[in-house]
């Protein structure tokens, strides 16, 4: 991905504290066009089934684990399950406070989910997965 | 010492003197069971399943002693085995200890003491085995909680932890003061969320540890305190808190459960408000009449759907988004409550309110 191409982010965090962390870190980035924030998985789910992608663009989706009504886990499952016109132009990336193997496990089992991060999320993680992607 | 005190003997040999001799013996110290066949020793052991110690001959013509005792160990594991033989032969001695298992070996002609020392001692070790079941089983429990709980400290307690570790990082680098202040309110939050975990964790612990208590129960008193900690926490702030305490008579349980109730349905009502509603009320009811207690807590906030509704109760279930939920809560209500046998229902509808039911049946003045 060229470096400086514009990108657009989700972030699904139930915790608006985390939210409003990584909008802030996000957008410090400079690389940022866009970003929405959900507490909810559920509503972000909606959200990206229904938004119109532009053909060109990529939007990352920073998404917690641990969240009541559904979690990290099954939103990126009910992902999976989207048209492939629609998934493509998302990559995912889970972030969790959770330091329990079994969960960092189960990441590798989703072919979407790109790789974890560890919570808080800080400017150097960011930048170091942006200039990875 | 009565029947029920009375230690269960089986005694099995296929000469019919034998057995009369032996339980007109012990029928005064032991209820004992006796057998001719091994057939009839397996419908005492289906029919009885606390027997304690099983004494078998160990020449009989279906089967020897040490045999029986081999195949019967799997199903019955519990009985103490003793093996009763006039031979001294040496290979079913190795077979009965070997295969068998047994715990003593009895010579014929057997004395009263013989016998009675054999069964005081073959009791002792049931006993201890039995209680090492039980113990095992505790321990078993409280491994599996250990797991569960050590996996919620890496997660809620540590989400919070993290949260406020990230919002600092963030502050050093922020110049607006009111940006600053709107961190500084959400930090706030997730260390109030922090707290109410970790006091939910000590009410677990709490209700877990010890019998139920019994003492006089005053309503007027608990619920002056617990509204005294919601307006000071501002918990109740532009909620209409109605209180109506009808008792006659005292009413004894354990008082800690019965707040740990209170407090928690409580608390959820005034935390799940509707944000846009403008007569947010909640309503406590408090019945006592014929020693059974009797509890509503009505409100009128945002309801809970009813796919949530019969998982509420469970541990870390949360049906809400809502930031400050442990998902604790409901689940240590519904153990107070299996503690003091009480029962709870609830009725809910989205967006229009939530109603819990609670019955609790007094216990006895002085009883334990």
């Amino acid at each position: 991905m060229a470096q400086n191409k514009k990108l657009h982010f989700i972030v699904i965090d139930d915790s608006k504290l985390d939210c409003f962390i990584a909008e802030k870190i996000i957008k410090s980035t400079g690389k940022c066009e866009s970003i929405k924030s959900f507490l909810q998985a559920r509503e972000a789910l909606e959200f990206v089934s229904k938004a119109t992608v532009d053909a060109q663009s990529q939007t990352i989706i920073l998404v917690d684990i641990q969240m009541p009504v559904m979690n990290g886990f099954e939103f990126v499952e009910a992902f999976e399950k989207l048209p492939k016109d629609i998934s493509t132009h998302y990559t995912i990336y889970i972030i969790t406070s959770s330091i329990n193997e079994n969960d960092l496990d189960r990441v590798h089992n989703y072919s979407s989910v790109k790789q974890f991060l560890n919570k808080p999320l800080t400017s150097n993680n960011l930048a170091i997965l942006l200039n990875n992607d | 010492m009565n029947n029920s005190e009375k230690i269960k003997v089986l005694y099995i040999d296929d000469e019919p003197n034998n057995l009369v001799g032996f339980k007109a013996t012990f029928r005064f110290d032991y209820i004992v069971f006796i057998a001719s066949n091994i057939e009839q020793a397996y419908n005492h052991l289906n029919a009885n399943p606390d027997i304690r110690v099983i004494m078998c001959d160990q020449r009989m013509p279906d089967k020897t002693g040490s045999q029986f005792f081999e195949e019967m160990r799997g199903q019955y594991p519990l009985p103490v085995r003793m093996l009763i033989t006039g031979y001294a032969d040496i290979e079913s001695v190795i077979d009965a200890v070997n295969k068998g298992h047994i715990f003593r070996y009895i010579k014929k002609p057997w004395t009263y003491i013989d016998i009675k020392s054999a069964i005081e001692e073959g009791n002792l070790y049931y006993s201890t085995n039995s209680l090492l079941e039980v113990k095992v089983k505790e321990l078993q429990s409280a491994y599996e909680e250990l797991g569960k709980f050590t996996y919620i400290i890496t997660h809620d307690l540590r989400g919070p932890l993290v949260s406020v570790m990230g919002a600092i990082e963030l502050a050093k680098s922020m110049d607006s003061i009111d940006e600053l202040k709107e961190l500084v309110g959400m930090m706030d939050a997730a260390i109030k969320k922090l707290d109410e975990f970790i006091k939910n964790t000590h009410e677990y612990y709490s209700i877990k540890r010890g019998m139920a208590g019994n003492e006089a129960i005053n309503f007027n008193a608990i619920v002056a305190d617990l509204e005294a900690l919601f307006r000071i926490a501002g918990r109740m702030d532009n909620i209409r808190f109605t209180v109506n305490v009808n008792q006659t008579g005292s009413f004894y349980s354990d008082a800690m459960c019965i707040k740990i109730v209170l407090n928690n349905l409580l608390s959820n009502a005034f935390k799940y408000q509707r944000n846009t509603s403008v007569d947010k009320f909640v309503e406590l009811d408090i019945d006592v009449a014929d020693n059974n207690l009797q509890i509503v807590v009505r409100d009128n906030g945002i309801g809970i759907h009813n796919d949530h509704i019969e998982n509420i109760f469970l541990m870390f279930y949360r049906a809400t988004s809502e930031e400050s939920g442990s998902g604790f809560g409901l689940y240590n209500v519904k153990d107070a409550l299996n503690k003091i046998n009480g029962t709870v229902e609830v009725n809910s509808i989205v967006n229009q309110g939530t109603t819990f039911k609670v019955l609790i049946p007094g216990k006895a003045n002085g009883t334990k």
